[in-house]
């Protein structure tokens, strides 16, 4: 019981900060810079930014942009001012203690200088951001749903599925029988906790990227090299005593080759996670692009409101061909979590095969 | 002033002309999948299933250096 308080007010600290209405000067009167706003709208913050909202008119007619967001905490840490916590950037730049850049990092002292190399003492950031919160959120509920679905089939396994349970007890199966078991063999019951934590979390993920007011984690390329990370670790953990012998001494290959096979064998392990890195990434982050692209057609037609007609006009379009990708993107989001567990399955299934006999690849 | 200019679109062409460069190699890739995919379906309509996941398989193994590709040109777009 007070685990579930404890969860509760968690989640009430996070959203209790403040909601912000700030303006923001410097974008009015420029163009719709259709760049800007999908990096902005792909990329991990320090705020939930929900909407965008007129305040104003400059001197030149142009109008001015302010941003409704919830403010996310900051967490820092530096050996100057030890372990700080404030409610939002803005408490942290009005604490005095810390510089902030246009990203919203922080810095002591140096925030105003561009080079890269002089950042001043080092600031250690362990911020939520969008994405964390998101992933946590994310985790609870899949934590909800499977943790009551486990109960009821551990109170009584005979009865027939459910609700919720109709739904992922196919999903179940099919990630069970269809990607692991034939990977994995007889070494299936021990991966499978981590091959469905795996697939929902990735599966959870892309659908909630796609609703609106929701930050797609998967498109966020640290995400998925810490995903692919872990897939790295299993492999080569689990790696028998054939795998590595693959890797540094293949059989069956003369040897005045082994140095050449072992140089491409030990690059063939890091390229095998970084290819399901960007997979994922790219396949997430260009989904979105494209979506995005199509509806921004509406503002770079009507050019930020001067050519109203042309935006209501290329509006059909930039509503309907959306629609129809937000289907496809749909199942990609299925997609590209079968693929990364199928990968991440077969990649651990070929470090756990034994070779009872000697043969040639 | 010129000269950056020029530069910058270059690099906007050069960009675009990438993106679409792997995106040809995606398509010449993943077709070929196909076609021998249905061909193969064709002969052996029993195997579908294995077939159908081995094409899914394969079709992602070849987006990774297409989208390896994508990314690079993303980045030299927007950076």
């Amino acid at each position: 019981m007070s685990l579930k308080r404890l969860l509760i007010v968690s989640i009430l600290a996070i959203f209790c900060t403040q909601f912000a209405f700030a303006s923001n000067p410097e974008e009015g009167g420029k163009e719709f810079n259709v760049g800007q706003h999908l990096m902005h709208h792909v990329l991990d913050s320090y705020d939930w930014e929900l909407t965008e909202y007129k305040t104003g008119e400059d001197s030149a007619g142009n109008p001015i942009y302010g941003h409704l967001a919830i403010h996310l905490p900051r967490i820092l840490y530096s050996s100057e001012h030890g372990l700080e916590f404030y409610s939002s950037t803005d408490a942290m730049r009005a604490s005095g203690k810390y510089e902030v850049d246009s990203h919203g990092h922080a810095h002591i002292g140096h925030a105003g200088s561009e080079s890269d190399h002089d950042h001043g003492p080092a600031v250690y950031d362990f911020s939520l951001t969008k994405t964390v919160v998101q992933m946590i959120l994310i985790s609870l509920l899949m934590l909800w749903i499977f943790g009551s679905m486990a109960k009821r089939y551990k109170k009584d396994p005979n009865r027939a599925p459910k609700g919720a349970q109709s739904l992922f007890e196919p999903i179940v199966i099919f990630v069970k029988d269809d990607i692991v078991a034939p990977n994995l063999k007889e070494r299936t019951d021990g991966f499978l906790p981590y091959m469905l934590t795996l697939f929902f979390f990735i599966w959870f993920s892309n659908v909630f990227g796609l609703m609106p007011f929701n930050s797609n984690i998967m498109g966020n390329i640290t995400v998925t090299t810490a995903l692919a990370l872990l897939t790295f670790i299993l492999t080569n953990v689990n790696g028998t005593k054939d795998y590595w012998k693959h890797v540094f001494a293949m059989p069956g290959v003369p040897g005045w080759l082994w140095p050449l096979i072992t140089v491409l064998e030990i690059l063939g392990l890091f390229i095998k996670p970084f290819a399901l890195t960007l997979r994922l990434f790219a396949n997430i982050v260009g989904g979105h692009f494209m979506i995005l692209s199509l509806v921004a057609l509406i503002f770079i037609l009507g050019q930020n409101g001067q050519l109203a007609w042309a935006g209501i006009a290329a509006s059909p379009i930039a509503i309907l061909f959306p629609a129809i990708l937000m289907l496809l993107e749909f199942l990609v989001a299925g997609l590209q979590a079968y693929i990364f567990t199928l990968l991440t399955a077969v990649f651990i299934g070929m470090a756990l095969e034994s070779h009872d006999h000697e043969h040639a690849h | 002033m010129m000269l950056l200019e020029i530069g910058g679109i270059i690099g906007g062409l050069g960009a675009a002309v990438g993106a679409g460069l792997a995106a040809i190699g995606a398509g010449v890739g993943i077709g070929r999948i196909g076609a021998s995919g249905v061909e193969s379906i064709a002969r052996q309509p029993e195997a579908i299933n294995d077939l159908r996941g081995n094409m899914i398989l394969m079709a992602a193994l070849i987006e990774g250096p297409v989208f390896l590709a994508e990314v690079i040109c993303l980045l030299a777009l927007f950076l």
